[in-house]
Order: structure tokens, then C-alpha cells, then sequence
């Protein structure tokens, strides 16, 4: 293998530097500052303008902590808007994920020339500002609306939608996050060669147990890049519940958000989002964890 | 010698690693930032301005000269830094038509964004409209300039109550000339509910099951939860008191849970003329500038709206000032001049607006007799005596202020 090539040390390293750079200037540094505004002062005098303490021997942490307790300890005020995210991003991912995977399996294996059409039509929405479809959304969903006169038979008559319903608001995020879910699972469905299917199909199964045994292992990695690409956004989605639901479907995003109206409220808001970084840290942990097996598996 | 291929994944990874840590770090630069001080820690406020109130009225500090009355105009482009939908763009069109200079307005979404972008300097305005709450600080930290009064002739036109000897929160009126003024009340649709019956109902019309599903509250915590004190039978609408304060958030907690009340910013104008909303706490400027926004079919006298009687009234003010970074001083001037003018303050308001500005010329008979407030908005009108009588909202100090941050976060949160 050795190729008579001579590189020196710093040669193949130095390929990462405008990686290096970009995650420092764009990551690091500005998650420090959050760091370093959660664990720092509040000037009242100054419009509550926050202190940041960068040096970690000045950090305090009584704001952070007050913070944390307000998830557990008395009126736990934080714990409803908490336990909701959840509800809400892992009910509309295991949507997202079943409705992506019947569109980009019908997709992938639609071998007609339609299949660019197709492809365009599920990016198409994506040309209007999220925040235009989510209007038009609430003319839809408004009372006495389109949607209602449709649901009438089925006794939906009279629903207002937007009033703070927690499935409008998991719909909203389904429709908002579902077109990140279908392309990654796309493009893996479409990579999976015929011919291992044809070899399921010799070896005696039919096509369900084609499907099951070699089709769906085969998209795993897809399924995690899915779910995880969906996922993390939705943690931290805010302008959904926004326009979508009320104070009643309030979500982890809305707690953040609601902390920039108030004098000093970005100590606050600085630790209500170390607090989320370290919920999402979990299921990023999980998808890194299983890429590597699956690169070692296939190494 | 090395070849990439001879390099596992993982030794790759620890090699970037290294050289992330050769870039300068971050303790280097951390180790320059001087200790921050003693004094901004905590919620000690080593105020020299005094809060303003009715009672202790401030005269604040002169910090520097006003700018010469013989100043030259400047070229421009003046920037006024404003609410959205705030002022006529045809008047500001006028104004300049009149200078041949150009005016680009920017909006600010609320008032914390506002200042912290004056303060910052990402925004450099040449006119501001802060509320009166946020003035002590703002010229505490000399943000805002004091006016050259010999180039606001105009303000003759305003009530003497805010110019001789000038409001409570700018006793001769050094730093601010005032835009407008507005009282909290509760609008209503008329054609749901008598105005006897909202006479009689009061602020409870907000918590009567009665509206349910269309009563709106406005997604803002200094007022919901000042008019949930008042709606609770107390006037201390700056109360530091727990127990009046936790009692405003179970309210308002118990008629968003109760009669599915809803927290919006624009539902007196958006939704309340097309029938949305039955009744709507509401700023007097909301429910006069509603007109404008009524469905084709649906008379103008569909709309009403219900205010405390004199003494009891929450009544506000939102000013004009200039920023100590403005680069346009005389041409500010010039603008708020332009706008204290009798006729172009009346017309921003009834053309436009929606929000009354102080002007002596202009009486409650006369508003309704020009058309501009309409006969069934009797109350939207604003008068002097209730400047001087009625309840204010004061700046809060930062722990009471933190007491009403946490209700509101409470009901936010959607408990």
C-alpha cells in the first residue's frame, strides 16, 4: 500500500481546518457564551442586560439552579411544558416515520418516469417559507373552517382547532418535519439493489418477508438519520405551538422564547437551553453510537 | 511515511482534535476580560434616579447640552425606530416630502428588543418611542438626549399637564414629548353583548363562561396581570405583593382553563371585528383603530368597549425621544415637531392609528362628532383629569418585577 509518497505529519490534519474553524466560530464559541450567560450576572440597572461570565472561577450557578428546581420542586412549572415536548416530538416522529417510509418506498420503487415528478412535488413545499404554509395552515384549521365543514359527518362539526389541541399541534409538526424524514429514507430505499431482492424473492420469500428481512434492515441507518434529523429541530421547535396551539400545548421552545420579554430574563433563558442541549445530547449520543457499530459491521 | 490509509477513523478524530487545541485558546483571550464587578451582580440597584411615580414626580438629570437651535438639517435618512403599525406612513411621507430627506422606519416587537438594540447600537435611530417605564434607565445610561425646546414649538399643542410643568416620569419634559395616550379596558362586540351588560360585568366579562372560547387577553405579562389585580377588586396595580400577584395568575390561569381564553397580541383588531372574539382585554387605541379592520358586511357599531369610571382607570403613555447616537439630531427634532402639529397628530390618529395623541384641541365631544371614535366608543376617549387621577403602571423594581416574570412563566408554560 505504501506509495513512496512522502506527506509530513501535519499534512492530513491539516485538512480539517476549515472544519475546525467552522465548528469553533459557529459552535464552540457561541455555545460558550451561552455557557457563560447561564453561569453569569444580571445587571438590573442596565435593562437587565445579562453579565456573562466567561472565566469557569467566576461561574455561579444560582440562577441555573433555580432553573433546574423549577422542573421538580414546588409548583414544577417547567415539568408540564417538558413532558409535552416529549409527547409531541416522539408522537409526530413515529408519524413522520411511517408516513415517509410508505412515501419514499413508493417513491423509490416506483419505476415509472415519474419518479423525478414525485421527487419535486415532496421538496416543493419547502420553496414557501414554513412560516406562509403554517398561515395558510390556520385558515384551514380556523373554526367554522374548511377543515371543520370536511369533519362534519365524523362529528368535528364544532371543533376549534386552534384553541390548544395537542393534536394540532403534533400535526403541525408532523407537516412541518416530514419532507427531512422522507429524503434521507429515499435516498437509502433507492440505493438497495434489485438484485437482493430478486436473491430474497429465489430463495423462497414472499413479499412481505423480502420486505422485513432484507428491505427494512437495510434502511436502519436511514431510519436513525431520519429520526434524528427530525427529532432534535422539533426539541427545540417553538413557532408551531406559536401559531398553531395556546399557553396549553406550551412547549419546551416556548419556555425559552417566553424569557426574552422580560428584564433579565436571558440568564434564564441561557439555562433553559444548557438544559435542552443536554436532553437532545441523549438521543445524538445514541445515533453516533450506532453509526459506529453499523460502520464497524460493515468494515 | 504516513498514509491516510494507515491511519484508522479514530486516530484521525484524535489528530483534528489536536489541532482544534493548537487554535488559540480560549483562556487566552478569557484571561484579557477584567473581572466583572461587584456592583451589577445581584438585584441591588444603586439607583441615583429615583423611580417616577404620580406622587414623587422626576426631574431627570440634564447629561449632557441639547443641541444648538441653529444646528443645521441634516441630510438624512432620518431613522425612526417604532412598534410596527404605529404611525401613518403618508404623514411620515410629508414630513419627508417637506426636509427632502428620506425616512426609513424599523420595528422593534417589544419593548425589551427595542432597548436592548438602542443600547447595543445595532440600531441607530434618530427617533425612538420607548414606554415611560423604560426613561430613568435610558437616561441613566445616556441613551437618550435632552430636546432642544426651542425646535419643538408644537408642543403647545399637547395638555398642560405634559408640558407645563410636564409628566410625573420627565418633569419639564427635558428628554420626551408624548405620542400617545390609552387606558386598558375591555372591548366587546356589541351585537353579543349589551353595553348594559358589559357595564355591569366589568372586567369579569373576561371570566364569564358565558364568552367562553372567545375572550382574549393580551399575550403580555405587565398588562394581563395589572388587570387581573384590577379585575380581582385591588387598584395596586405595581404590587409587590405575593398574594395579590399569585392571585392574579390563578385567575388568569382559571379563565384560560375555564372558558378557553386566549392569549394574542392582536386580537382586539385581527380577530374581535370579524367575530372570533366576544370580548377582549384591550388598549382604547385598539378598539378605536378596530374599525378599520371590520369585515365588509359588518357595521361599525358592532364594537364597544368598557373601562373602569375615573380613579379606577389604568391609562398609559408611549413617547417620542432621541437617541444620544443619532445622527440626524435636527432632523429628529424637526420629525417630532412635525408630529406634535396639531393637524398632522389629529390625522395620524383618525386616519390611521387608532391611539389619541394628548392634544388640548382635541375633546371627547369633538372626537365623536368628527367621526373619528365612534358613538358607541364613548369611553375609548382619553381625558386630562384621568392623567392626573388614575392608576399607572409604574416601572417595577427587579425582585418585584421577578415576582410577576414567574406568574406569567406559570401560565405560559400552560399549567
Amino acid at each position: 500500500m505504501q506509495s513512496g509518497v512522502w506527506y509530513p505529519r501535519w499534512y492530513w490534519p491539516s485538512f480539517t481546518i476549515t472544519g475546525i474553524v467552522w465548528l469553533t466560530v459557529l459552535f464552540v464559541l457561541p455555545a460558550y457564551v451561552v455557557l457563560s450567560v447561564a453561569f453569569g450576572a444580571v445587571d438590573f440597572e442596565h435593562f437587565g442586560q445579562p453579565v456573562p461570565y466567561y472565566a469557569p472561577w467566576w461561574w455561579s450557578f444560582s440562577t441555573f439552579n433555580e432553573t433546574l428546581t423549577q422542573f421538580y420542586q414546588g409548583s414544577a412549572i417547567y415539568q408540564a411544558p417538558l413532558i409535552r415536548t416529549f409527547v409531541y416530538v416522539s408522537s409526530a416522529s413515529v408519524i413522520c416515520l411511517v408516513l415517509g417510509y410508505a412515501v419514499a418506498y413508493f417513491t423509490a420503487r416506483c419505476t415509472s418516469k415519474n419518479k423525478g415528478l414525485i421527487l419535486v412535488l415532496l421538496v416543493a413545499p419547502l420553496w414557501i417559507s414554513y412560516l406562509m404554509r403554517i398561515y395558510a395552515w390556520q385558515g384551514l384549521l380556523d373554526a367554522g373552517g374548511p377543515l371543520n365543514v370536511v369533519l362534519d359527518p365524523f362529528g368535528f362539526g364544532d371543533t376549534d382547532f386552534l384553541s390548544g389541541l395537542h393534536i394540532t399541534v403534533i400535526l403541525g409538526l408532523v407537516y412541518g418535519y416530514i419532507p427531512f424524514m422522507i429524503l434521507p429514507l429515499y435516498a437509502s430505499l433507492d440505493r438497495i439493489q434489485e438484485s437482493l431482492l430478486e436473491a430474497g424473492r429465489d430463495l423462497g420469500a414472499n413479499g412481505r418477508q423480502t420486505f422485513w428481512r432484507v428491505t427494512f434492515p437495510l434502511s436502519r441507518p436511514a431510519i436513525l438519520t431520519g429520526i434524528v434529523i427530525v427529532t432534535l429541530p422539533m426539541f427545540g421547535d417553538y413557532y408551531t405551538n406559536d401559531l398553531l396551539g395556546s399557553s396549553k400545548t406550551s412547549m419546551f421552545g416556548n419556555l425559552i422564547s417566553a424569557q426574552r420579554e422580560f428584564t433579565g430574563g436571558s440568564t434564564r433563558m441561557a439555562s433553559l437551553v444548557l438544559i435542552l442541549s443536554v436532553i437532545v445530547m441523549v438521543p445524538m449520543m445514541y445515533y453516533l453510537r450506532e453509526t459506529r457499530r453499523a460502520a464497524e459491521r460493515g468494515a | 511515511m504516513r498514509h491516510p490509509k494507515d491511519m484508522n477513523r479514530r486516530q484521525f478524530l484524535t489528530r483534528a482534535g489536536g489541532a482544534a487545541l493548537a487554535v488559540p485558546s480560549l483562556g487566552a483571550i478569557l484571561a484579557a476580560c477584567s473581572k466583572p464587578g461587584e456592583t451589577v451582580s445581584g438585584s441591588e440597584s444603586p439607583s441615583d434616579i429615583p423611580i417616577a411615580t404620580l406622587e414623587n414626580p422626576v426631574t431627570l438629570p440634564m447629561n449632557r447640552d441639547p443641541i444648538a437651535a441653529d444646528t443645521p438639517p441634516e441630510s438624512g435618512p432620518l431613522v425612526l425606530y417604532n412598534w410596527a403599525d404605529y404611525i401613518w406612513k403618508k404623514k411620515v411621507n410629508e414630513f419627508a416630502e417637506e426636509w427632502g430627506v428620506d425616512v426609513e422606519i424599523t420595528t422593534f416587537n417589544n419593548m425589551e428588543e427595542g432597548i436592548q438594540k438602542v443600547s447595543n447600537g445595532q440600531v441607530e435611530a434618530d427617533v425612538f418611542v420607548p414606554t415611560t417605564n423604560y426613561l430613568r434607565r435610558l437616561v441613566k445610561d445616556d441613551l437618550v438626549q435632552p430636546l432642544q425646546k426651542e425646535l419643538v414649538p408644537n408642543i403647545s399643542s399637547v395638555w398642560p399637564s405634559y408640558s407645563d410643568p410636564g409628566p410625573y416620569y420627565d418633569v419639564g419634559w427635558r428628554y420626551t414629548v408624548p405620542y400617545t395616550i390609552y387606558t386598558w379596558g375591555v372591548a366587546y362586540r356589541r351585537d353579543r353583548v349589551s353595553d348594559d351588560e358589559a357595564a355591569s360585568q366589568g372586567w369579569d366579562a373576561l371570566w364569564n363562561n358565558e364568552n367562553a372560547e372567545a375572550i382574549s387577553l393580551y399575550d403580555s405579562y405587565g398588562d394581563t396581570i395589572a388587570v387581573a389585580i384590577l379585575r380581582n377588586g385591588s387598584l395596586e396595580v405595581n404590587t409587590g405583593d405575593e398574594a395579590l400577584i399569585t392571585a392574579a395568575k390563578d385567575a388568569i390561569l382559571q379563565t384560560i382553563n375555564e372558558n378557553k381564553a386566549r392569549l394574542t397580541i392582536n386580537g382586539v383588531y385581527a380577530k374581535l371585528p370579524a367575530g372570533d372574539f366576544t370580548v377582549a382585554e384591550s388598549w382604547s387605541g385598539d378598539i378605536v383603530g378596530a374599525q378599520w379592520y371590520l369585515p365588509k358586511d359588518v357595521e361599525w357599531d358592532v364594537l364597544g368597549y368598557w373601562r373602569p369610571p375615573n380613579g379606577q382607570t389604568m391609562i398609559g403613555n408611549d413617547t417620542l425621544a432621541i437617541p444620544t447616537a443619532a445622527k440626524n439630531p435636527r432632523l429628529a427634532h424637526e420629525f417630532i415637531n412635525f408630529f406634535l402639529d396639531e393637524e398632522v397628530g389629529y390625522d395620524n390618529f383618525r386616519y390611521w392609528n387608532g391611539y389619541q395623541p394628548p392634544f388640548s384641541s382635541i375633546d371627547p365631544e369633538r372626537l365623536i362628532d368628527d367621526g373619528v371614535v365612534p358613538p358607541n366608543l364613548p369611553m375609548a376617549v382619553v381625558t386630562e383629569d384621568m392623567f392626573k387621577e388614575d392608576l399607572t403602571p409604574y416601572e417595577l423594581v427587579p425582585e418585584v418585577d421577578l415576582l410577576w416574570q414567574q406568574a406569567w412563566t406559570e401560565i405560559k408554560a400552560g399549567a
